[in-house]
Formats: structure tokens, C-alpha cells, sequence
């Protein structure tokens, strides 16, 4: 085979030499910022994703092996057989031949042999790709990702969480995060793929190629992140208004941080406390920032280090936090009516439509991988939804169909909540 | 007139390249195309038949099979009578032409009669709607679509019964009454497959 | 038998004077002889002046969807904007630009490359453009309405269909407008499968057709084949939509799934339907400019005939990542690379035809060549395509749009192109200036690479179509900018084709009958064509048979003088009369589709029972069309018969109505 698995010297060289010269084909390569962006598929951090990199770069060489040969002999007949523009109609005609039948089935050969180049690895990697190889079969994670308009709902189906029913009670229930999934790295990952709605498709580009969330069929997918790592995925199939917003991250943490990111997440939401000698934090709506529509949501920290940004997030906020203002924040959510669709375990809220917001602050990101998890995207987010995310769900069947009012001090106090929810 | 009567060659049109007159290679195309659109709705009725949702009441239950055999047959008896017609406008018997019409359309209306009873019957005491599930959707699609054939093909009918009258239909017509024979065989055949596919299928 | 076709012309004699719903229209010129005409010149022209229209629409489309792309996290278009943009966009450019440019040449210059005088269904074919007309009309609606333009993708999947998930009018016109689209192509395929197998001058066999004629053929057996899976697939969205049916209600359990096979095996054979009359202009162009024959011309019509077979076994290759598991998959992603054999087979000839050629470099020519690069380049990312884990990270993304453009693009509407300016001279009897159109191609040409190449590096880097937006941070900005720059150059460039062709079209330099010395049967035309085409119907001796003609003066005068005897002993040319019913049940459709797609559903309390406005305008529009079809039978396929003078020119026309043959 040309590309033999993880041939890495030869898989590189190839992939620069490949690279090069499809680049070539047209003078330099100027309008590429670069091959490795967040979402290139062209740096690959798993085995589904490289096996497939590795597949496109066999039918990337053959192709471009018939692009040099046919555009070899197009080029030459082209300049070869150019006649003098002033002869051309008076001239007599060149010899009217009709074809030659043995170049003819040489040409099928040829082309059918080329094709044959490309069919064995293709068929090798359907099978490779479609699930986890059953020597790592035992050692799988699985999940369970479900799209939503306009975001993706993760549940840890064989983890189950603590919370705290109605009565007071602790109960359990499954673990459910949105739109971070956080995975152990170095452990092959089976993620199936389901939808409520429309149709939505998983495509984290460096670590597997996507598979489509059909409703009534249950497709999965399988990925193994390497090492540990911060990805971007988005959802890669039109499904209404806000598509372009909905956008995940994958989150891999080694085995031990994986635990410990589970631990915490089993617990029900944490209960900001005061801290002895901290000065708690001022009321700060009045230093919202404010956005203009469509702005990027982020800033550079996580260009640099997305992995520590997150882990950042996972800590709890040095500065003291006001905690009457907090419980205020609680309060207002359930009589904002964010808990009917939003679960708090350990608050009492269990809302099922929206994502569960247990641990929301810990995530690096909000609505949908758009924002990056801070005071004032936060403030951006439930101060206004649609500027954010037109059609969105909260919007429409929450803000508008409740005729949801929120002053400035709500705002202020639900923002503290949820940036508590560590 | 008469002249040219016997020497009216049915099978061949000389003033076409391959000898078929283009009205009947028109039908044919055309009934190529009609193929993939039944083709197309007995597949979605048999992908759902498949993949039932829970719930679908079973089919066998809602049928009632003799009246769709009494129905087939007497489709089928309209396809004997289509061909007679045909037999009978080439050689020029306009009498024969018109009792063979008319019998069809009779039988084409007992076919969309026992339809419409078929299709209030399952509604009113079945139960099986075209909303309320997934076979109702399918059926009443399907054998709607056919039915709609039927009527079109009766309708036709009826103009060529007309104009058999009018003058305006005669031997030397005779690649329309053809054309509508064919069209009418065709509905015939489709209507054996969804009899199977539809009907029988429920009860082996 | 020869009684019997005289017997037509003679039997006949004048009735009493027609009642007034059954006259014959027949003005030649003015608005009446427009919405009339059965000629299938006319219909030709004017598909293609709706197509090179709504080419504008879908071009506009395509500008604002690049400019709202220039920049990340642009604001030109908001996100619902964004979706109609880029539904209509692919909506238009397929169903109503290349499909109705393709028509327009099926329609003008197929029945002259066979030697007839019409196609085998006048009416028909007036009816087809009609229809096709109101499906367009329908389509785009939605602009001038509160509902919208549709905004579902131009393959619509379900359940974004529904109606609980668009709830607007604006999918109701998609359906129906597609619809109608479809009963126009399936109506007009028909009747040029009844031409080219019937209508054929005597010696042109099948394996002396043309093979624009050739491709013509197989695009219209795909249309018929290929276009009732849309349109059960359409039927039953729109009954999902009106009646509450649950063929996609998910929670009844509908399968969302089966829309993208319906729709697929439909969409896949349209990609052939949309290249394989390009590939027939090519294959014209190319032996005329080359000045020597089709290399292999067998084996182009063979791998013609192949592609359109194999081309319904591949369309679930549009659905590698909808988890059909690994049989399909390996099965589909075999047939895909297959189906790529005879395509490359077609790119071998035409090199071969090229290849010992003297090669004139005039403006069609140009595009031809330009069609060979591009379409060389769209088909290889095409069997990157066929290897279906690849195709994972592939599909959906912009890898996919720079695929299909340059197919589309650099494939069809090169040629499309090419067409236009090798038949104009034949067309309207003037030639477009070879500077004006070379530099049209240049501009093209560059802009169009400079739009699409970094579309591909743009689609690896994981940017997925059909967004709106894109963060400055994902690598995406450089390619997106020269993409945008390129879609401007390219803007140019159609316009300076256009701006060439209507000045062309009105004030152009008139030019000489056959001014390529061409190789086929229309150019033995004088131009532009007479409204009979042929005074004398052809013989025809020899594949390219215009270029054996050219060479065997003496026979073919001999033949000419004893045909137009033996056409005069049939009582002269007969023309059929033009007729206005096509136009009005296309009106009725117009008036019915309304009432389908847009008028509400009553309120109850208003109009108790069945009764209410959308039935009340869909039975008026029915009936419209019901009774407009019944008059077309009554008034019949009558004619009149024109006699020429032996130089071609008309001496007389005859109304005694007689019968068509």
C-alpha cells in the first residue's frame, strides 16, 4: 500500500509534498493563513480522524498523478496543434480520423487501475472508521450526544449524578453537560448520535469526520483523542436559522483530570460560600460590555492555550462573591421561569428542554461553543438572546411567549448565579 | 374512403422514422416515467410497513380483502374490454368501439365506487385516516394516487365515447383509442402490484 | 399507404366557420405571437431568455452570499436572510438557469441537427415552457411577500420542512413551484425522446446523430426516469404540509431518512442531467474548431449512455455520513468511482479529438477548452468524494461547494457559455466580437478560480457550508476574502458577456451562413432559420453529415431538387397552427398553485365545511387548466401548408386546414 497505517515520516513528507503541490497548482499559496486552524482537518489528533487523512491523501496523490498526466497531454495538444490564426479557414483540414479503439481500452485500463489505488484503502477504512475496533471495544466510553436547535446535549449515560429531588431528598440522576464534551483522552470514545428536532451532524474535524443526527435512527460515531486537548466541532448540517451558531467543543483531559472533572461534576451545584476577609464583589451592571450583533464572542487566551483557559474556568473565583446577590440570582430563576427548561441539580430546578446548568460556569464556553464563558457574554447572552442567536428556543418560547422582563439588577443577579455554578 | 380503409396498416406509420406512430412512443415514455412515480410510492409504503411506529394497527384487521378482489377482477375485466375496443376501432367497427368503451367506463366506475366505499368504510369504522397513522398516510396515498389514474383514464374514456359519436373518432383513429389502451392497461398492471404489495402481502 | 397520407389532404374539405374558443391564432409577430407560438425556435429563445434572467437573480444571490462572507463576523445579511439567499441561490442556478439554458438549445437546435421540422409535439412543448414559467414564477414569490423566500436548502431536508419547523409559506412554494418544474421537464423530456427517435431525417441512424443530439437523448430519459422520485418525494412534504400526513412526522414515525433517498435518487441523475448536454456542446465544439471528427465517437455515445445508467446507482453517495452502514457505504463508494471510468473516457476523446487537430482559438472555443480544465478539476475532487471516510470530513463543507462549482461552473455553464456563442451566428445571424469574447472568457475564467480553488483549502480547514458567519479565529479569513474578491472579478466577467450579447444581439456584426464551417445538419441552415427550418428535408449519408455535404455539392443538389418534388406531391411544407390553450392552462396551473401553495386555510367559523378561499382558487385554477386541455383536444393538431418557390423562399400559404400527417 502507498500509505501504510500511521506511517509517520512518510505520512508527513506526503502530506507536505501533497500540501505543496496543490498549492502550486495555483501561483503560492496566499490565501491560507495556515493548515492547522481550530477546525483543519489537515492536523489530526486521533486515529478515525488520521486514518482518514491518511485515505484523502492516497486519492489526493492519484488525482493529482491523472491531473498532471491528462492536463499533460490537454496542455500539449492545446499549443502543439494551435493553427496560424490566418490560414485556418483556407487550409485544408487536418486527416479526419475517427478514433484508434486500442488507445481507447488501454485509457479504461489505465483509469480503472488508478480508481483500484483508491478503492482498497477506501473499503479498508469503512470498516475501520464506522465503529471501535474490537480489541479496544471493552475499554470504550460512551456517550450519548443529542442535537438540539441550536445546541448539543451530552449525557455520560453510564455515569449517574447526585441531586435533590423536590421533597428534599437525594436522589440520582444521569450526568448531563451541553455543548462541552469532556472525554478521557487515549480511550476510544462511542458517542451515539441522536436529535429532537431536526437534522443536526457531529463533526469535530481533528479528531473524526462527521456523522448525521437523523431523527428515528439511532447513528454513531467513534473518536479517540490522543492526547490531551481542547477541540473545536460544529454542527455540519443546515438546520434552520441559527446553524452557523452551533458549535461544540471537545474537552481531553488524561485519565486522572478526567476523574476529577467527573467528581465534580457528580456533585450536585456548588453553593457560593463567603470568604472570611474578602471584600464581596460589587453590583457591576453598569460595567456590561456592550456588543454589536454578531461580534466574536471570545478573546485571544483561548488562541494561546485553550486547554489551561478551560482548566482556568474550572476554578472557583478567587475574589469574594456576594452571596445574598447570588441567591438572589436563584431566586429570579425560578421565577423568571428559566427552570422550566434549565436542570440546577441541588437547586430543585429540573427543566428538561434547555441545557443542564448544574456546572455552567465551569464550561469555557456558552450558547452553543459562541461565547466564551465570562461576566459580561454571560450578561450579552440573557440580556438580549436573539442579538445572539436568532430563532433561538429561550428567545421564543421562553422570553417572548412569557413575556420575560428582565431589569438591569435581574440581569446582574442571574449573572452572578450562573458564573457561581462551578 | 373506403379505398383507404383496407389499406390502413395499424402497426406501421410511414411517416416516422422508426415506424411507431409518435403518439404511442409518446405513451410509453410517459408510462416509463408513471413507473417510478408508483415505483417511488409502493417503496415509501413498504420502507413504512417495514418500520412500523408502535401502534399501527395491523393492517389485516382494517382490509377487507373480498371487496378489493371484487374490485381487481373487475379492473382486470375492464383491461378484456379495453383491448376489444382497441380490436374494434382498426377495423373500423364504430358500433363494437362504442359498446367496448362504454363497458369500460362502467367497470372503471365500479372500481372507483367500490374505492370510495372501501376508503369511507376505513375511515368511518376502521378508524385508519390519512393523518392518524403512519399505514393510513401510505394507503390512502398510494391507492389515491391510483385512483386518480382511474378517473383520469375514465374521464378520457368519456371524451373518445363522445367523439366516437361526433364523427370525430374513425379508423384511421384509431393510434388514439391505442394510446388510451395502453394507458389503461398500464393502470390495470400497476393496480395488480399494489394489490400484491398492498393487500395480499398483509395476509400470507 | 400512400393513399392513406394523401388521403389526409385531400379528404378534408372546409367546415362551417369554427366557433370563436376555437381560433387559431396567427400573428408572427407582437406579443400574441409569443405567448402562442408552438415554434420551437421561439420556445427555445425563450428558455433561454428566462434562463440567462434568473442567471442574473441567482447571480445577485451569489454576490451577497460572497460579500456577507468577505469578513468574519459580518453583518450585511442577518442569518434568516442568509438561508434564502443561498436556498435561492442553488434553487435558481439549477432548476431555473442551466436546466432551462439546457432546454433552450434541446429545444433550438436538436430538431435542426436531426433534420426535422418541429418537434413531435408542438403544443406540448409550448405547454412545457408555460409550465416551467409558473413553477419559476412561483418559486420566487416568496421575495415580494412577508413570508419570505424559501430557506430550507435547495434539497430541503425534512423534517425542516415541515410545518412544524417552517411554519411560513415560503416552503409551501418550494414544493410547488419544484413541482411544476418537474411536470415541465418530465412533459418537454417526453416529447424530445418522441423527436429524436421519430422525427429523424431519412439517413440520420442513431449512429450518425449528433451527439449534442445523442446527450439530448439520454438527459431527457433521465429527466423522465429521475424527476417523479422529487416529485412523489415534493407530493408527500406537501401533504405532510396541507393534510397533516405523517410521512416525516417524526413522532408518528416517519422517516426523515427517506426524503434524502427520494430526493437523491432524483438529485443525483439531475447532476448528469445538468452536465450531460454540456458535454454534448463540447463535443460539438470541439471537432468543429479542431476541424476533424469526434475522436471515438462510439465510445463518447456509449460513455454517455453509461453515465446515465450508473448515475442511478450512486446517489446515496450524497448520504456517506447519514450512517448507512458499512455494506452500503463500500457498495456506493464502489459505484461512485466506477461512474467516474466512462467520464474519464469522455475526457480522453476529447483530447483525442484535439489531438492532430489545427486548432482555431475563436471565442467558443475558449470556453470548450476552459470546460476541459475545469471540469477536469471538479470530477477529480469528485473521486476524492468517492472515498467515503475521506468524504466525512468532507461533505457539508466548502470542500463540497468548491466541488460542485467547478462542476456547475466550470463544467456546465462553461459550456453553456461556449454554446451560446457557437450558435449565435446560427441563431440570430450574428457573430459575437472576438474580443469582447475572449476577454468575457479571461475575466470568467480567472475569477471563477480565484472564487472556488480556496473554497477547497477553506472546506479541510472545517469550514461547513451554508453558514452565515464565521469566527475571525478559525483560520478562515484569507480564503474567504480572495473567495469574495474572485465572486466580484467573476460578476464582471458575466457582465461582460452579457453586456457583448445584447449588444451583439441587436447591432453585431452580421455574418455568413455557416461561419465556422461547421460539421452538423443545422448549419446547412441559412440564419437565422426559417420558421419550416428545412425547405427540403435533408438526406442525410454520413455522420457530421453538413461536413460530407459540403464535400458532395453535386449530389445534394440532385437530392434537393427531387425531395422538394415529392414534398410539393404531399401538398407542400405543413405547419401547425399556433394555438393559445398551452398558455392559458399554464395560467390556470398559475391560478391553482396559488390557491396550493399561499392561500390560507379558512377559518371554519367563516366558511363552514370543505369551503374556503384555497379551495375556491385552486378548483377555479383547475378548472381554468381542465378546460383550456379540453379545448387543445378539440381544436386538434390542424395546420396550414406552406409552398416555396425552388430558392427557399415562401410563395404561398395554404389554410385549408388540413390535417397534420
Amino acid at each position: 500500500m502507498l500509505f501504510p497505517k500511521h506511517t509517520q515520516g512518510l505520512g508527513r513528507l506526503c502530506r507536505l509534498a501533497a500540501a505543496l503541490g496543490a498549492a502550486s497548482l495555483f501561483s503560492g499559496c496566499y490565501w491560507l493563513d495556515s493548515l492547522n486552524g481550530p477546525q483543519s482537518t489537515f492536523d489530526p489528533n486521533g486515529p478515525v480522524s488520521r486514518h482518514q487523512q491518511d485515505l484523502f491523501y492516497v486519492t489526493c496523490w492519484v488525482c493529482l498523478v491523472i491531473f498532471v498526466l491528462v492536463g499533460g497531454a490537454l496542455a500539449i495538444a492545446m499549443f502543439r496543434f494551435r493553427a496560424k490564426e490566418d490560414e485556418a479557414m483556407s487550409e485544408e483540414p487536418p486527416a479526419q480520423g475517427h478514433g484508434n479503439p486500442m488507445i481507447e481500452i488501454s485509457l479504461i485500463g489505465v483509469s480503472v487501475l488508478a480508481l483500484v489505488i483508491i478503492a482498497v484503502p477506501t473499503f479498508r477504512e469503512i470498516w475501520y472508521t464506522y465503529d471501535v475496533p474490537e480489541a479496544e471495544a471493552a475499554n470504550a466510553y460512551e456517550i450519548t450526544a443529542t442535537g438540539e436547535q441550536w445546541w448539543f446535549k451530552f449525557d455520560y449515560v453510564n455515569e449517574t449524578a447526585k441531586t435533590v429531588d423536590p421533597t428534599g431528598k437525594a436522589g440520582t440522576m444521569m450526568l448531563s453537560t451541553a455543548n462541552e464534551l469532556v472525554v478521557p483522552a487515549g480511550r476510544p470514545i462511542k458517542v451515539n448520535l441522536r436529535t429532537v428536532d431536526v437534522i443536526h451532524s457531529f463533526w469535530i474535524p481533528k479528531l473524526a469526520g462527521k456523522v448525521d443526527m437523523i431523527p428515528n435512527r439511532g447513528n454513531h460515531l467513534w473518536f479517540e483523542a490522543e492526547k490531551p486537548g481542547y477541540y473545536w466541532g460544529q454542527c455540519a448540517e443546515f438546520c434552520g436559522e441559527s446553524h452557523a451558531l452551533m458549535r461544540f467543543r471537545v474537552i481531553a483531559l488524561s485519565p486522572r483530570d478526567f476523574n476529577d472533572w467527573l467528581s465534580n461534576q457528580m456533585d450536585t451545584a456548588r453553593r457560593a460560600q463567603e470568604t472570611a476577609g474578602a471584600a464581596p464583589a460589587k453590583a457591576q451592571f453598569a460595567s456590561y460590555k456592550t456588543f454589536k450583533t454578531n461580534e466574536i464572542g471570545f478573546t485571544d487566551r483561548y488562541e494561546t492555550s485553550p486547554l489551561d483557559a478551560w482548566r482556568e474556568q474550572q476554578k472557583a473565583p478567587a475574589d469574594g462573591e456576594d452571596v445574598a446577590l447570588i441567591n438572589k440570582g436563584r431566586e429570579l430563576f425560578n421565577s423568571k421561569t428559566c427552570s422550566t427548561c434549565h436542570t440546577v441539580r441541588g437547586d430543585g430546578y429540573f427543566g428538561t428542554v434547555g441545557p443542564d446548568l448544574t456546572h455552567v460556569g465551569a464550561r469555557s464556553t456558552i450558547a452553543a461553543g459562541l461565547l466564551e464563558n465570562n461576566r459580561d457574554e454571560i450578561h450579552r447572552w440573557i440580556h438580549n438572546p436573539n442579538s445572539v442567536k436568532p430563532g433561538n428556543t429561550m428567545w421564543v418560547k421562553g422570553y417572548l411567549a412569557n413575556n420575560i422582563k428582565l431589569t438591569a439588577d435581574d440581569e446582574n443577579a442571574l449573572v452572578n448565579y450562573l458564573e457561581s455554578l462551578k | 374512403m373506403t379505398t383507404a380503409v383496407a389499406t390502413i396498416d395499424h402497426h406501421h406509420d410511414p411517416t416516422t422514422t422508426t415506424g411507431i406512430p409518435n403518439k404511442k412512443l409518446l405513451m410509453w415514455a410517459f408510462l416509463a416515467s408513471d413507473c417510478m412515480f408508483f415505483g417511488c410510492l409502493i417503496s415509501t409504503h413498504l420502507i413504512y410497513r417495514l418500520h412500523p411506529p408502535p401502534g399501527t394497527p395491523p393492517a389485516r384487521e382494517v382490509f377487507s380483502i373480498e371487496l378489493t378482489s371484487f374490485s381487481t377482477f373487475i379492473l382486470l375485466m375492464s383491461s378484456l374490454m379495453m383491448a376489444l375496443a382497441v380490436n374494434a376501432i382498426q377495423k373500423g367497427n364504430l358500433k363494437s368501439l362504442r359498446w367496448s368503451l362504454l363497458t369500460t367506463i362502467f367497470f372503471g366506475c365500479i372500481f372507483l365506487g367500490c374505492q370510495v366505499f372501501e376508503f369511507t368504510n376505513f375511515v368511518h369504522e376502521k378508524h385508519l385516516t390519512i393523518t392518524n397513522s403512519i399505514l393510513g398516510t401510505t394507503f390512502f396515498t398510494l391507492t389515491g394516487t391510483h385512483g386518480l389514474h382511474v378517473l383520469i383514464g375514465v374521464i378520457w374514456l368519456t371524451g373518445m365515447l363522445i367523439y366516437s359519436f361526433t364523427g370525430r373518432l374513425q379508423e384511421k383513429d384509431a393510434i388514439d383509442v391505442e394510446m388510451m389502451g395502453l394507458y389503461w392497461h398500464f393502470v390495470d398492471i400497476v393496480w395488480i402490484v399494489i394489490f400484491t404489495a398492498v393487500y395480499l402481502l398483509e395476509y400470507i | 399507404m400512400e393513399a392513406l397520407a394523401k388521403s389526409d389532404f385531400i379528404a378534408k374539405e372546409e367546415k362551417a366557420a369554427k366557433p370563436f374558443v376555437l381560433w387559431r391564432p396567427s400573428a408572427k409577430t407582437g406579443l400574441i405571437s409569443w405567448l402562442t407560438t408552438i415554434d420551437h425556435k421561439r420556445i427555445g429563445f425563450l428558455y433561454g431568455a428566462s434562463g440567462l434572467l434568473f442567471f442574473i437573480v441567482g447571480g445577485i444571490e451569489a454576490l451577497l452570499i460572497r460579500l456577507q462572507l468577505m469578513v468574519p463576523n459580518n453583518t450585511l445579511l442577518t442569518s434568516a436572510q442568509y438561508n434564502e439567499m443561498f436556498t435561492m441561490h442553488g434553487t435558481t442556478m439549477i432548476f431555473l438557469v442551466v436546466m432551462p439554458i439546457g432546454a433552450a438549445f434541446f429545444n433550438f437546435i436538436m430538431p435542426l441537427q436531426i433534420g426535422a421540422r418541429d418537434v413531435a409535439f408542438p403544443r406540448l412543448n409550448a405547454f412545457s415552457f408555460w409550465t416551467f414559467a409558473v413553477g419559476a414564477i412561483i418559486l420566487n414569490l416568496g421575495w415580494f411577500m412577508k413570508d419570505g423566500a424559501p430557506d430550507a436548502g435547495w434539497f430541503g431536508y425534512a423534517p425542516l420542512t415541515t410545518r412544524t419547523f417552517s411554519p411560513s409559506h415560503a416552503i409551501d412554494m418550494w414544493v410547488m413551484g419544484l413541482q411544476l418544474l418537474g411536470v415541465a421537464s418530465i412533459a418537454a423530456a417526453l416529447n424530445f425522446i418522441v423527436t429524436i427517435i421519430n422525427m429523424r431525417a431519412p439517413g440520420m441512424t442513431m449512429m450518425r446523430l449528433p451527439v449534442f443530439t445523442w446527450m439530448t437523448l439520454f438527459t431527457s430519459f433521465l429527466i423522465v426516469l429521475s424527476f417523479p422520485a422529487i416529485t412523489i418525494a415534493l407530493i408527500e412534504i406537501m401533504m405532510d404540509r396541507l393534510f397533516g400526513t405523517n410521512f416525516f412526522e417524526v413522532s408518528n414515525g416517519g422517516l426523515p431518512i427517506l426524503w434524502q433517498h427520494l430526493f437523491w435518487v432524483f438529485g443525483h441523475p439531475e447532476v448528469y442531467i445538468l452536465i450531460l448536454p454540456a458535454m454534448g456542446i463540447i463535443s460539438e465544439i470541439l471537432p468543429t474548431f479542431a476541424r476533424k471528427p469526434l475522436f471515438g465517437y462510439p465510445i463518447v455515445v456509449f460513455s454517455g449512455a453509461s453515465i446515465g445508467f450508473l448515475g442511478f446507482g450512486v446517489w446515496s453517495h450524497h448520504m456517506f455520513t447519514t450512517g448507512m452502514g458499512t455494506a452500503a457505504t463500500a457498495a456506493f463508494a464502489f459505484m461512485t468511482m466506477a461512474i467516474a471510468v466512462p467520464t474519464g473516457v469522455k475526457m480522453f476523446n476529447w483530447i483525442g479529438t484535439l489531438w492532430g487537430g489545427h486548432l482555431r482559438m475563436r471565442t467558443p472555443m475558449m470556453f470548450a477548452i476552459g470546460f476541459l480544465w475545469m471540469f477536469m478539476i471538479g470530477g477529480l475532487s469528485g473521486i476524492m468524494h468517492a472515498a467515503a471516510p475521506a468524504d466525512a470530513q468532507q461533505h457539508g463543507s466548502y470542500f463540497v461547494v468548491a466541488h460542485f462549482h467547478y462542476v456547475l461552473i466550470g463544467g456546465s455553464l462553461f459550456a453553456l457559455f461556449a454554446g451560446i456563442h457557437y450558435w449565435f451566428p446560427l441563431m440570430f445571424g450574428r457573430k459575437v466580437s472576438e474580443f469582447w469574447g475572449k476577454l468575457s472568457f479571461w475575466v470568467i475564467f480567472i475569477g471563477f478560480n480565484v472564487t472556488f480553488f480556496p473554497m477547497h483549502f477553506l472546506g479541510l480547514e472545517g469550514m461547513p457550508r451554508r453558514t452565515f458567519t464565521y469566527d475571525s479565529n478559525m483560520g478562515w479569513n484569507t480564503g474567504n476574502f480572495w473567495a469574495t474578491m474572485g465572486a466580484i472579478t467573476l460578476g464582471v466577467g458575466v457582465a461582460i458577456y452579457f453586456i457583448t450579447l445584447i449588444y451583439t444581439y441587436y447591432k453585431g456584426e452580421r455574418t455568413i451562413k455557416d461561419p465556422w464551417d461547421a460539421r452538423t445538419q443545422e448549419w446547412s441552415l441559412p440564419n437565422p432559420p426559417p420558421e419550416y427550418n428545412y425547405a427540403v428535408i435533408p438526406t442525410v449519408h454520413a455522420r457530421d453529415s453538413w461536413w460530407y455535404t459540403k464535400r458532395h455539392l453535386d449530389e445534394y443538389k440532385k437530392e434537393t431538387s427531387d425531395h422538394l418534388k415529392d414534398d410539393e406531391g404531399h401538398g407542400g411544407i405543413h405547419m401547425p397552427f399556433q394555438s393559445i390553450y398551452p398558455f392559458f392552462a399554464g395560467c390556470g396551473i398559475f391560478i391553482a398553485s396559488v390557491g396550493i401553495a399561499i392561500v390560507d386555510f379558512a377559518d371554519p367559523a367563516k366558511y363552514p365545511g370543505f369551503w374556503g378561499p384555497k379551495v375556491a382558487t385552486t378548483i377555479v385554477g383547475g378548472a381554468i387548466m381542465f378546460i383550456s386541455v379540453v379545448l387543445w383536444a378539440i381544436e386538434g393538431n390542424d395546420g396550414y401548408h406552406l409552398h416555396l418557390n425552388p430558392d427557399g423562399s415562401v410563395r404561398g400559404e395554404d389554410h385549408s386546414h388540413a390535417k397534420a400527417h
